[in-house]
Order: structure tokens, then C-alpha cells, then sequence
């Protein structure tokens, strides 16, 4: 039967961090500061209590899906790595829209907000995300017939992989491992703000989805890394960092012109009815022209 | 429901030792903008087309304002062990007080920077002006 593999590895977790303080102490002491820390620390615990909260409600949410299934799936051993290997696929798709919708990238934003990229970032995760209807990425598999509970073990493990790829402790993993897995390498592009870098690499566990769906880019060492968001949050404010993107979509909405209010809910996040601002294809291409047109992707 | 409060509060303690530890093993440091060079690369970071014509350094290095040949005018200050951006596009919350001009960009979560631009202070002072309000 399934279980939540999170509270288990929270131990982990702690320990890693703490390793990955004393490497950067030695190596890289501005890879950690105590204020993005705290904030980072501080989402992820008001995160857990939010998903605490909701879980019944989306274990109930599920096994009403789960009654009207298509096939039945069973415990047999040979379905946990079929749902594992779905369920990334449904992350994939779901994070990808959650850089590329506003609604979505409101709930996601608070996990790039930091301009550190190390452990404690892995554990920034979002305080909305129910509320962003982000888990309707990965419920339907309980539709077609994967049990809710063998779907949020497998979630839970997801999540746990990707805590280790937050680190710039890690340079390359071996050439087999970065074509299959998602890895430090390939997260930290993912995390970047150089235009080159700008929504790529939405893998979860298995970056060949973002092989397949064409939206990879390797890390060039060349190019260095800056981490964060276009328009850097330049705040530790825990509130803010949860809140601020859905208060400015609300202080959109409020202000544009009735035929552009949906536009600021739905379209990409940086997009404005009157071109005032750019999205993070503008800045792409903007920087492309700049280039001569040369993609590096 | 104890388990649930035992996760939280154990998660909470974890927490803040580790915000302890990054304190007490001196992470983070105290960066600075040391010459007019590194300001200018900063504004790039932050705006890959932004090239700095004029730049006006703090004394201290906690910031900076840097205009660029089509009228930008950027504001970089100190935000932990990075540097956060912001464009300035009106003269509105910029107040001069002899060698410090004091910026407020109108984000309460950003705050109000003040920066010691020396003598120099005056002629940036002016050029925000320009941008009207």
C-alpha cells in the first residue's frame, strides 16, 4: 500500500543541508545567506502545512476520479514504476504550464524568488498550489486507473528526488545519467534568468521529457548561471514572496481594460496589453535579434 | 493529529537551527560594488541590453544608479549576497540631502534606498528630474 515517503526524508534533508553549508563555507560562502535561508526553510514548512491541510481533500477528489476508472491498475509491483514514470510525465506537463500560465506561475513563483541556488531552494515550494488547481496535472491517472494512494507515494518520491539536483556543489554526473535523469546541471539552467536559459528544462525526475517535447538546453560552462526571476523580488519578506504574484495579477486585473482582464490570468506571466512589459519569450528573442538570430538551444 | 504537530514543530526547530548555522559559519558575507565596472555588469545580469553610459557609485558600495545612452535609468542595491534592479521611471520619492539622494521606487516589499553618491549626488538628482514625475 502507499505512504508519504516527505516526512521520512525531512531528516535527510537537514543533514544534506548542512553538509552543503560546510562545502560552501569552504568553497562558495556566497552560496548560502542566512535571510534567503530562513525564507526558503519558512515556505517550505508553511507549504507542508498547506499540504497537510488539503490532502484529504485531494485524496477524496481522486478517489471519486478513481471510481469512474478505465482500467484497474492493482498493486502488482510492475504498476509502481508505470505510475512513477506517468506521474513525471503529468509533473512535466503541469510545471511547464506553470512557467507558461500566470494562474499557474503565481502559485510557482515563490520556488525561483531566491537568487540562491543550494538546498534550502529545493524546500521553497508554494503555499497555493490547491488553490492554483495545480494537482489537476496528475490527478487524471486516478481516472485511468492507478490507485490515489500508489500516485501520492509516487508524488512524494518525485519530490524527493528533486531535492538533490538544488545544489551547485555538483558540477556533471555521468554522460548516460544527464541524458536520462534530471540533474544539477540540467535544474540550474532551469532556475536561470540569462535569456539563454529562460523556461527550459521543466523536468521532474526524467529530463528525456524535455528532450522529447524539445524545451531542453544543456548548461553552458561559458555562461555562468544567475539565479532567480526576471524582476529579482529583492525582499525576504515570507508573505510577499508567497503572495506577490497573485496581488499583482489581482492589481491587473483591477486595472486593465474589461477585453485584456483575462488576459493577465491566463496569459504568459510578463505579458500586458499594451506591451508595456515582456515576457520571457520577448526577452528570448529581443536577445536572440541581439545575437544575430543564433539559437543556442 | 500529534504526529502532524510533531512534523511541524520539529520542522520548525530544524529551521531555525539551520538559519543558525548559516548565520554562525559567516555565509552570505558582506558584498559590495567595488568599482564601476562590476556595477555596470550587474546591470547587464539584470538587463542584458542595459549598457551603462554614466554610473554613479555609492560610497559604501551598497548600491548604485547607472543610465544608460537611451535614457534608463536603473537602481541597483544590495539585496543579501546578491543585487536586485529596478528601472526608474519617474522623479516621484526621490528626495536629495546634500550628498544622499533617497530612493523610494513606490514597492514597499522593495523599500527606500539611500544612496552617498558624494558630489556627484547633484548632477543624478538632476537627471532623475528629467524623468518627471
Amino acid at each position: 500500500m502507499g505512504i508519504d515517503p516527505v516526512p521520512y526524508a525531512i531528516p535527510a534533508f537537514v543533514a544534506l543541508i548542512l553538509l552543503e553549508m560546510l562545502w560552501a563555507r569552504r568553497k562558495a560562502p556566497t552560496a548560502y545567506e542566512p535571510r534567503d535561508t530562513l525564507t526558503s526553510l519558512a515556505l517550505g514548512l508553511g507549504s507542508t502545512a498547506v499540504g497537510i491541510a488539503a490532502a484529504g481533500a485531494l485524496y477524496a477528489a481522486a478517489m471519486w476520479l478513481y471510481q469512474f476508472r478505465i482500467f484497474t491498475f492493482g498493486w502488482q509491483w510492475w504498476v509502481w514504476p508505470l505510475a512513477f514514470v506517468l506521474d513525471d510525465l503529468g509533473y512535466y506537463w503541469g510545471h511547464r504550464l506553470g512557467h507558461r500560465v500566470r494562474w499557474f506561475w503565481a502559485s510557482h513563483v515563490n520556488h525561483h524568488s531566491s537568487q540562491h541556488y543550494n538546498l534550502s531552494t529545493a524546500l521553497r515550494q508554494t503555499w497555493t498550489g490547491p488553490v492554483a488547481l495545480s494537482f489537476l496535472f496528475r490527478i487524471p491517472l486516478a481516472l485511468a486507473g492507478f490507485h490515489p494512494l500508489m500516485l501520492a507515494t509516487c508524488a512524494g518520491f518525485n519530490l524527493i528526488y528533486q531535492f538533490w539536483i538544488h545544489t551547485e556543489a555538483i558540477g556533471r554526473c555521468p554522460r548516460w545519467f544527464e541524458w536520462l535523469m534530471n540533474t544539477p546541471s540540467h535544474h540550474r539552467v532551469h532556475h536561470a534568468t540569462n535569456p539563454r536559459y529562460l523556461d527550459r528544462n521543466y523536468a521532474g525526475v526524467f529530463i528525456v521529457w524535455d528532450r522529447l517535447f524539445r524545451s531542453f538546453t544543456p548548461e553552458d560552462d561559458a555562461e555562468p548561471v544567475r539565479y532567480g526571476i526576471s524582476r529579482q523580488l529583492g525582499s525576504f519578506n515570507v508573505l510577499w514572496a508567497a503572495f506577490h504574484e497573485w496581488i499583482a495579477i489581482a492589481r491587473d486585473v483591477w486595472r486593465a481594460p474589461w477585453r485584456a482582464k483575462w488576459g493577465y490570468v491566463w496569459r504568459l506571466p510578463g505579458w500586458s496589453h499594451d506591451d508595456s512589459r515582456e515576457t520571457s519569450d520577448m526577452i528570448r528573442a529581443r536577445w536572440l535579434q541581439s545575437r544575430g538570430g543564433e539559437d543556442p538551444a | 493529529m500529534s504526529a502532524v504537530a510533531l512534523q511541524l514543530g520539529g520542522s520548525l526547530i530544524a529551521i531555525l537551527l539551520l538559519a543558525w548555522c548559516a548565520r554562525r559559519l559567516g555565509l552570505g558575507g558582506d558584498v559590495r560594488i567595488r568599482t564601476t565596472d562590476e556595477a555596470r555588469r550587474l546591470a547587464r545580469e539584470a538587463i542584458f541590453d542595459f549598457e551603462a553610459a554614466e554610473v554613479g557609485l555609492d560610497r559604501a558600495g551598497i548600491g548604485a544608479l547607472l543610465r544608460d545612452c537611451t535614457g534608463r535609468v536603473m537602481l541597483l542595491r544590495r539585496h543579501g549576497a546578491h543585487f536586485a534592479a529596478r528601472l526608474l521611471t519617474s522623479y516621484e520619492g526621490i528626495r536629495l540631502d546634500r550628498n544622499f539622494l533617497v530612493i523610494a521606487t513606490g514597492e514597499r516589499a522593495f523599500g527606500t534606498v539611500t544612496l552617498d553618491l558624494r558630489d556627484e549626488a547633484q548632477a543624478w538628482a538632476a537627471t532623475l528630474r528629467r524623468l518627471g514625475s
